[in-house]
């Protein structure tokens, strides 16, 4: 039995669905456009991983080559000339440093995009293991005469992982320093309380714009800063620091205004391996859970 | 029998996959954990993935499923696994998170992706626990391939 409709009813019908219809229609293109997005994305940034090698071909062999021409100028000098040889090793640490750092971000990032990489918690003097870091910035921040504060509130004693910290807190400070103006100051206060451990790096440097801000953990991401284009460096060591301070469960967030510097914060947990009960023996149970554990 | 089973804690984000047994253990929330068992070398490997999909942000690691998943089948071949004698057997994705985040449903959308993709592969499921309110605990034997669970 067909339904009785009057045509001004129908009429509504039929607009009432076109308007769905748009709608969807809408909803559609929408969606579309943004996987559209995000597979440009994807490509790009594969692109970009396949390329890599060359794109950072400049940062390796440029260091190994200033290396070798100082090794031979120091093998050159006379006897008397200390000084000389003494600002030649200076330059050959800088080299070196820089190296060395990018070479424990490469490595890093490969064991984390492998799945290899897992915390190892161990009791840290957090105080000492800031202070190493700076230390090891020292030249550096010689070089452009910046000077470094830092503050440490709470307990030093803190369970974490330190070889991932100190390439956290490296990161930071290499790009704090990399984007401070000459003379500037860095800030790094560190916080531990409640069993978690605030660390904020801050410069008064050339600060990030709102686009900048939004794309700094992407991988391989370099931030063209213009005025400062002869910034070295191979963009992974935010996205190593964003996929260190998730495994370790802790957030990183950065305040930043284009001109007036930067300040990252990274805060995590004291790091905690569950203990399970099990028998270290294979001929027992292999492991000892209570009678809610459903076997599959 | 005096030899050792040896234990790994597995942290999110993390993959693992070795010839020696093991016993993996790993604690889940709307994260999901895979699996893999090698019925014929009787070796297994397990993941542990925190969101579905990698969006081309930061960098491309098994916190995500789309690449833990497949880390995890390319490891076992390495291991020389066959991929038709793998069997799966997949936990987590529990709705953990506060109902605020509850548009979002990260849980069922790792779980539905692991399943998703484990029939793509054609990996049989022959054990599941997925969604529900609470987190999970589980220890994973990878040689006899148990998987013992308990919620939290």
């Amino acid at each position: 039995m067909a339904t009785k409709i009057n045509d001004k009813e129908l009429l509504q019908l039929i607009k009432d669905r076109l308007n769905e219809d748009a709608h969807s229609q809408k909803v559609i293109e929408q969606l579309n456009n943004e996987l559209k997005e995000i597979n440009s994305k994807l490509e790009a940034s594969e692109s970009m991983k396949s390329h890599f090698i060359s794109h950072i071909a400049n940062e390796l062999v440029n260091p190994f080559a200033s290396v070798l021409g100082l090794s031979k100028a120091i093998l050159a000098v006379d006897r008397e000339n200390w000084k000389k040889v003494i600002s030649m090793v200076a330059l050959i640490h800088t080299e070196v440093f820089n190296l060395d750092f990018q070479f424990k971000n490469i490595f890093m990032a490969a064991k984390l995009e492998a799945g290899e990489e897992s915390p190892t918690p161990v009791n840290v003097d957090m105080h000492k293991l800031i202070e190493s870091v700076i230390e090891s910035y020292k030249i550096e921040c010689k070089k452009k005469k910046i000077s470094i504060k830092h503050a440490f509130a709470g307990e030093y004693n803190f369970k974490t992982d330190p070889d991932k910290m100190k390439l956290v807190i490296s990161n930071l400070m290499s790009n704090a320093i990399k984007f401070s103006f000459d003379e500037g100051v860095v800030e790094v206060v560190a916080q531990h309380e409640h069993k978690q451990l605030s660390i904020a790096v801050r410069d008064y440097g050339i600060g990030l714009s709102e686009k900048n801000r939004e794309t700094i953990f992407d991988r391989f991401n370099r931030v063209d800063s213009g005025i400062n284009s002869n910034n070295r460096g191979h963009g992974l060591g935010l996205s190593v620091n964003k996929a260190i301070v998730d495994m370790l469960s802790g957030t990183m967030t950065v305040e930043s205004e284009l001109g007036q510097g930067s300040c990252f914060t990274i805060t995590v947990p004291e790091l905690d391996v569950p203990e399970f009960g099990y028998s270290p023996n294979a001929d027992e149970t292999f492991f000892d859970m209570d009678e809610n554990a459903e076997i599959f | 029998m005096d030899n050792l089973v040896i234990t790994h804690y597995l942290f999110p984000a993390e993959l693992f996959a070795e010839a020696q047994p093991h016993v993996v253990s790993t604690v889940l929330g709307s994260c999901v954990a895979v699996c893999l068992y090698d019925t014929q070398l009787k070796i297994g490997g397990i993941n542990h993935y925190m969101l579905p999909l990698w969006n081309g942000t930061g960098l491309a690691s098994p916190k995500y499923g789309n690449i833990a998943i497949n880390k995890l089948i390319e490891r076992m071949e390495k291991l020389g696994s066959n991929k038709a004698n793998l069997v799966a057997k997949v936990f987590g994705g529990g709705n953990v998170l506060s109902s605020s985040n509850n548009t979002f449903s990260i849980g069922k959308r790792n779980a539905q992706l692991a399943l998703d993709m484990l029939a793509e592969h054609k990996i049989p499921i022959i054990a599941q626990s997925l969604g529900g309110d609470h987190g999970r605990q589980i220890l994973f034997n990878t040689h006899t391939n148990e998987v013992r669970q308990k919620y939290v």
